[in-house]
């Protein structure tokens, strides 16, 4: 027995000896659990958060450039192999299209992260805190109202607090809620949501954060929400106060917006580099980022697929002598042919229009008159001065300032202009929800014209 | 998990020792060749003392002290009844009785007594995979297991090779059985960065492996536990036997080439094509071939034109990629021998492969030791040590312009050698100074083999040491520490004259290091008893396992010259990459097996598995078997039927598992990947799964084994059926909770089949014939994946109610005679069919199954006097294979790749009827994926065919050698197919990663056909 006893003792010892050795680490990622116990790793986070906003699917260009599409009325053709786009110009998409699986998916990616921070907010230094939780704040504010406008009737479309628009997720995802069946909120539901996060980032931010939100860069995208309800007065005063604080000055001529050097010519212009004017943009560089508008806007000649090709009754819209007319290269736009430049999300001229539009509309001259703005945008386009203006002349040039930049759908949809023979509220032009979520998740309802599922 | 333990000591403790009298031991050998004989049963006539000898044949009983009488018995061999008297120790030597059923099986842990085995283990000999001419042992074994389907996707040296034991049990896990060498599971999945799979089996030398033993069903893989479900192939590499020191020298070379090619196009029928299918002669069409000519440009047709004319070319362009001078050269010396108490087994090896396509050789350098060591009457230690060098000068995967056979696609007018420059077509281009950009049609693949080079260097070391404790009769201790260490490094260089595929204008450079230290520890028991009628064995223990992978890859471009090929000339460094990877497993195992009246038995195993793979609420695995068989020609009532003289009943049920899930599949994970600008950045990439496991594989397995007419015939019958659930499958989570998908544990499938065995001895004396014939079939079913669809590449895919793989696509259903359009069948609502020459409007459905409903094997062996003749027969029946190159390569001229000689056939006038549309460029007329492409892929193979002579041992005495055999041996000299392609053994490297894609063809290199000739000396 004594033998045995042995053998038991030696068993007993190797069993216990081994238990943790299954514990193994990875090395080339962090477990969750160990990912964020400092502050530092709540920034990092934050970090990452930028990372997806930039990501080709969100604010990398495809947004955008979607929004270009699906507002076009004959200024641009479609002439790439991808099917998703090519259905979002048609104005005919199937649940199943791709890029609306990926907006949907790819949106919600940024906002889990920002979720996250803001779950994990307590871990910053007091110091970083404000900064921090207004950063996350901004990027999921942004990121609702793009998915709100993208897959919901738009603001004047209807009662806005019975059309739905996305489901409001705002806590982090893990293992015991991933499988959730949320249901969407009502547009007025995620509006509300946007205006209270980039409201509080607006108090929240400094003013300088390098390349990072700050509190111009909320007031600017807010004064963008605000318009997209028809609400001047706040779109109003937001746009004057970025104008006002002085801190953003229009470039010295269009093409200097869009990095043509003094030398260069049209065909050859690089753009994407940070100028004056920038409120707020993606960073793009050659190890890291994504600009699709490029991919899609511009021609092989700069690395893009040269997809989208510009039509002439898009080019007969400029005065001669403007030189945003010059912002084209055989049949392509020259706003987006660097590769690896920066995506513009918001700048000065915008605002400008933005407060020339809603003093006409609302017969005020806060800041300045509408007509000195316009002349503004105008003469920095090399053009003269016009005498008056209309709200029908301030959105033509809008139209022009603003060309491919992503604002063509919203701004014909809260003037509730049609697209072509669709008028502004045809289902066609909102996005279906995508079959993979319907499909998982059965509270989720589907958009008016695209089957029952 | 407690009670297992539990079970676990019981075992042991039911251990005991009962007072002794006196001892008598000895030592039992083979009476032929004086080889130590284990699992001889050793009786004391009368009593129920009894014992059993151990791995070295000795035994030792206690008996009473005026002695009696020993009966030694073991199935297979002459019983001898012996008087104790007085002595104390009593050698016995042994004489065969019936060869087949006696032999000792390896089994997990231990080994077994063939007669006894109660699960399905098919055994082959090393001696059966000497000199046969291929990279590895595993392709060496095609054809010689019944439900074993061996594959060699490519004919590329050192590629991945596809082994399935009884179907596919996952369809998103690896596939490949486990593999473990002398007890030690080695590192045996690719490690290749690049360029589809390499077979790390590779680096073992065919030559020293005694057997291999490739456990089937669950009884006997279920000791394998989580990693069994795919079937467990074991090593065991040779030792060295007590006596005068045998030395053995081998040597073989011979030459090879391709087992088939396809028929391509030359000039003046390329001309003809594609002059028809631009719809006549035009100035661009003159101008097209007047640049793929490499004629000077200009409005006259050059010399394409004219056959005959001076400076008429007509390339074959398979004449530059299959190599004329293809073979193999392999040396092997080995010495084996020893004393009663230190034995020795010594080998070396070299082995020289020279692809049959241009650029791909495989030479190996092996070395090994096998020692053991008696130290005492009750301890035994020993070691293995083995060290390889492997070099492998590889190709580009399949899916590449630098694959060597997609060089086929390039006009047959264009030269070899490019006139204007006298430079390989593609290296330069006069007016640019730097290589051609639309001259040939593609990039030259030829090109890659003057100036790229990919290069792969594994250094192996495989190593164990053990210790074996005896501390009774019949009660044993044994620990073993191995280890698996590889070192590879990876090397490409692509010079700039390859810019046009590689896209590096100066040259392009990589360098990655792997290394994988892969260790073991086993420590168990093992107790064999036997009591008058009882016969009880028992083994139990635990074992762990870690492995550790880590891996960096630096690239560069712009290299001064080709002079310099090392990363430290570059100007600029592209890319760089580190990462390291682990897994361990640690378990608990236990099997029993128990016999009474050498008829009835019962065998019990068990496993305990623990992993760091599994989630955290499953840490642990439970692998049970249970089997039991009937030897009924043990029972009286079967003394009369004369001509069954073995008859065995066997059943088995089990459960094993498929571990192969990815190191940290169940863990939440943030990636350091999300940096913004230069700016570092973390952000969550995979969700926590703390239920993730294996997938579960349950076995049922019925077989029945005989022997006929004194064995001279024998075989074995089973039928089984495998149901795996808890599938592995990437399961789709709401896009709202910022993540795409989990890895899951869903879905159910099963495998069938049965299998048959049967070895004949048609003559038996101074002629000898014998016959072995193996046959399978097995079928493949996804029962559930969810309602998934998972698709593969091309027309490839998994879903429910059918067998992976399945091909589904448009049915091509031929031409229109009245206009010669491509037709495809429609399926109305009704039910009823029509066609349509609209591709995107015809029905998708099953059209074809690259899984094989059977495959078989059957060897027959002569031998008169020295002569000895043997050949091989392998066949797989009732796969398809799908073209993927179809749509380039056999497209009617759709565009200007080379077309294969087929496409001749093509419809010309309305009336013609024919099986090629109309040749319509650039007319997408027939070239949608589709059923057009898929080709019956059955074939029987004469895989090994030998013809040998041995000096007569007169004649070797007097030259004091103990053999001396000369052979001449043929690897795939015969190919039976309907297949059309280069050869019906196919599946590309770029595809084969996913399991749903099988049987797919991409320009994939034939198999090597083989001629050698060789010698072997023994003194």
């Amino acid at each position: 027995m004594k033998t045995t006893n042995y053998i038991l003792v030696l068993m007993v010892a190797l069993f216990a000896s081994c238990n943790d050795q299954l514990e193994i680490e990875p090395q080339d990622n962090v477990a969750d659990y160990q990912a964020l116990t400092t502050s530092a790793d709540v920034e990092a986070l934050l970090v990452g958060a930028y990372d997806a906003l930039g990501d080709g699917d969100v604010y990398g260009g495809n947004i955008q450039r979607d929004a270009e599409l699906i507002g076009d009325d004959g200024e641009i053709f479609w002439d790439g192999t991808f099917q998703a786009p090519g259905e979002i110009w048609v104005k005919n998409m199937l649940v199943t299209n791709d890029q609306a699986e990926l907006t949907w998916l790819d949106g919600y990616r940024t906002i889990n992260i920002c979720n996250t921070v803001l779950a994990n907010i307590d871990l910053v230094t007091t110091d970083k805190k404000d900064r921090v939780e207004g950063e996350a704040k901004f990027i999921r504010g942004v990121v609702y109202f793009e998915l709100a406008r993208t897959y919901g009737k738009t603001w004047v479309d209807g009662n806005p607090t019975q059309n739905l628009a996305v489901p409001l997720v705002l806590e982090p995802t893990d293992q015991s809620n991933v499988s959730e069946n949320v249901s969407r909120n009502t547009v007025s539901e995620v509006y509300a949501q946007v205006i209270s996060d980039i409201e509080s980032a607006k108090t929240l931010l400094p003013e300088v954060n390098g390349f990072f939100a700050t509190t111009y860069s909320a007031s600017a995208i807010l004064s963008r929400v605000y318009l997209m309800q028809n609400n001047y007065a706040k779109a109003l005063e937001l746009a004057h106060s970025v104008i006002a604080s002085g801190e953003f000055s229009l470039t010295g001529s269009i093409a200097d917006a869009f990095g043509k050097g003094s030398t260069g010519s049209t065909s050859r212009i690089s753009n994407g580099n940070a100028t004056s004017e920038d409120i707020f943009a993606m960073q793009v560089t050659s190890q890291d980022g994504v600009n699709n508008l490029n991919t899609f806007f511009a021609s092989a000649d700069f690395a893009g697929r040269g997809d989208i090709l510009i039509e002439q009754a898009h080019l007969d819209f400029y005065e001669p002598g403007d030189e945003r007319a010059d912002l084209f290269y055989d049949i392509w736009t020259a706003k987006f042919n660097n590769q690896f430049g920066n995506i513009t999300i918001v700048r000065l001229a915008e605002m400008y229009l933005t407060r020339a539009e809603c003093n006409a509309r609302l017969i005020s001259s806060i800041g300045d008159t509408p007509v000195n703005d316009i002349n503004v945008i105008r003469n920095r386009a090399g053009l003269a001065d016009v005498g008056s203006v209309t709200v029908n002349s301030i959105l033509d040039e809008r139209r022009l300032e603003l060309a491919f930049e992503g604002h063509l759908i919203h701004d014909l949809k809260r003037t509730q202009r049609s697209v072509g023979i669709l008028p502004y509220s045809d289902n066609s032009l909102v996005f279906p929800i995508p079959q993979r979520e319907t499909i998982i998740n059965s509270s989720l309802t589907q958009n008016s014209g695209y089957g029952s599922n | 998990m407690k009670k297992l333990l539990l079970m676990c000591f019981s075992l042991i403790i039911v251990l005991q020792l009962w007072a002794q009298e006196r001892v008598v031991s000895g030592k039992v050998t083979s009476a032929e060749d004086g080889s130590s004989l284990p699992g001889v049963n050793v009786v004391l006539v009368g009593t129920a003392g009894g014992t059993v000898t151990d791995v070295e044949g000795n035994y030792k009983l206690s008996v009473p002290a005026p002695g009696g009488v020993l009966r030694f018995s073991f199935i297979g061999l002459v019983s001898q009844e012996i008087q104790i008297g007085s002595s104390t120790n009593i050698d016995v030597g042994m004489a065969q009785d019936v060869q087949q059923l006696s032999e000792v099986v390896v089994v997990g842990y231990g080994t077994q007594i063939k007669q006894d085995l109660t699960g399905n283990i098919a055994q082959i000999k090393g001696s059966e995979l000497r000199s046969i001419p291929v990279a590895s042992f595993d392709q060496a074994i095609q054809g010689k297991a019944a439900g074993v389907f061996v594959e060699a996707g490519t004919g590329k040296l050192g590629q991945g090779i596809k082994v399935r034991i009884r179907g596919s049990s996952s369809v998103s896990a690896a596939n490949q059985p486990l593999y473990v060498i002398d007890g030690m599971p080695i590192t045996s999945s690719s490690q290749s960065s690049a360029e589809g799979a390499t077979n790390p089996l590779v680096d073992i030398n065919p030559n020293d492996i005694e057997s291999i033993e490739i456990l089937k069903d669950a009884s006997a893989s279920a000791i394998y536990g989580s990693r069994a479900a795919n079937g467990v192939v074991l090593i065991t590499t040779k030792r060295g036997k007590s006596g005068k020191t045998n030395f053995e020298i081998g040597y073989f070379a011979g030459f090879s080439s391709e087992t088939g090619r396809r028929e391509f196009l030359n000039t003046a029928e390329y001309v003809q094509l594609f002059t028809e299918s631009n719809g006549g002669m035009t100035q661009s069409l003159t101008n097209r071939f007047n640049r793929y000519g490499a004629a000077p440009p200009g409005p006259a047709a050059a010399s394409w034109a004219t056959p005959g004319a001076p400076g008429y070319v007509d390339t074959n362009w398979q004449d530059q990629v299959f190599r004329d001078d293809a073979g193999i050269n392999q040396l092997d010396i080995s010495a084996s021998g020893g004393n009663e108490k230190t034995k020795f087994f010594i080998s070396g090896s070299n082995s020289n492969q020279r692809g049959i396509i241009i650029g791909n050789d495989l030479d190996r350098i092996n070395g090994r030791i096998n020692l053991d060591h008696q130290a005492s009457d009750k301890f035994n230690l020993g070691i293995n040590f083995s060290i390889a060098r492997t070099f492998n000068k590889r190709l580009a995967e399949d899916n590449n312009f630098n694959t060597p056979i997609q060089i086929i696609a390039l006009s047959p007018m264009t030269p070899v050698i490019d006139p204007r420059t006298d430079l390989i077509s593609g290296a330069l281009d006069l007016n640019t100074g730097v290589p051609n950009s639309n001259y040939p049609i593609y990039y030259n693949p030829f090109l890659d083999n003057a100036y790229a080079e990919q290069t792969t260097l594994v250094f192996r070391n495989l190593g164990s040491v053990y210790g074996e404790y005896k501390f009774t009769e019949g009660l044993t201790f044994r620990s073993d520490f191995g280890y698996d260490l590889l070192t590879q490094n990876e090397e490409r260089y692509f010079g700039k004259e390859t810019s046009r595929n590689s896209g590096a204008p100066n040259g392009q450079g990589n360098n990655a290091w792997t290394q994988v230290f892969n260790y073991t520890t086993n420590n168990f028991l093992r107790y064999q008893k036997n009591i008058q009628d009882h016969g009880l064995e028992a083994v139990g223990g635990i074992t762990y396992q870690e492995s550790n992978r880590k891996y960096s890859n630096v690239g560069a471009q712009q290299f001064p010259s080709n002079a310099y090929q090392k990363i430290t000339s570059a100007a600029d460094i592209t890319s760089g990459t580190s990462n390291e990877s682990a897994f361990s497993f640690l378990s608990y195992f236990a099997r029993a097996n128990y016999k009474f009246k050498d008829k009835y038995l019962l065998s019990l195993s068990g496993r305990v598995d623990g992993s760091s793979r599994f989630g955290a609420d499953n840490r642990y695995g439970f692998f049970p078997a249970a089997s039991a068989g009937w030897i009924v020609s043990e029972e009286s009532f079967m003394s009369n039927v004369k001509v069954m003289d073995f008859l065995k009943l066997r059943a088995s049920y089990g459960l094993t598992g498929n571990a192969e899930i990815g190191n940290f599949a169940a863990l939440g994970l943030y990636t350091g990947g999300s940096g913004y600008a230069g700016i570092p950045g973390q952000s969550a990439s995979q969700l926590e799964n703390p239920d993730l496991r294996w997938e579960q594989t349950a076995q049922l397995d019925v077989g029945i084994d005989f022997g006929l007419f004194e064995s001279r015939i024998t075989g074995q019958l089973d039928y089984y059926a495998k149901k795996t659930n808890d599938l592995l499958l990437n399961v789709n989570l709401p896009g709202n909770s910022g993540f795409r998908t989990q890895t899951r544990n869903v879905g159910e499938l099963e495998n069938k089949g049965f299998e048959i065995v049967i070895n004949t001895e048609n003559f038996v004396g101074d002629f000898k014939w014998n016959t072995s014939f193996n046959f399978a079939r097995n079928r493949n079913k996804i029962l559930d994946l969810q309602g998934q669809i998972i698709q593969g590449s091309f027309i490839s895919r998994a879903q429910e109610g059918e067998p992976i793989g399945i091909f589904f696509s448009p049915k091509y259903a031929g031409v229109d005679p009245a206009n010669g359009d491509a037709l495809y069948v429609l399926v109305k609502s009704d039910g009823t069919q029509t066609t349509t020459n609209d591709y995107n409007e015809a029905t998708q459905m099953k059209v074809g199954d690259p899984n094989p409903d059977f495959i078989a094997g059957l060897t027959n062996t002569f031998k008169y006097k020295g002569v000895d003749f043997s050949f091989l027969f392998q066949g797989v029946f009732g796969n398809q294979v799908y073209n993927g190159g179809g749509i380039f390569m056999s497209a009617n001229g759709d565009f200007f790749d080379n077309q294969t000689k087929d496409q001749l056939r093509r419809w010309q006038k309305p009336g013609d009827i024919t099986d090629v549309p109309q040749a319509r460029l650039f007319g997408g007329n027939g070239v949608g994926e589709s059923s057009r492409y898929i080709t019956d892929g059955s074939y029987i193979r004469l895989r090994t065919i030998t013809l040998g002579y041995s000096l007569p041992a007169s004649v070797l005495s007097k030259a004091k050698l103990t053999k001396l055999r000369v052979y001449v041996s043929g690897q795939n000299l015969l190919t039976f197919t309907d297949y059309e392609g280069w050869d019906p053994e196919v599946n590309s490297d770029t595809y084969e990663g996913n399991n749903v894609n099988q049987g797919i063809d991409f320009y994939s290199a034939p198999q090597a056909k083989t001629v050698t000739f060789g010698i072997n000396i023994g003194f």
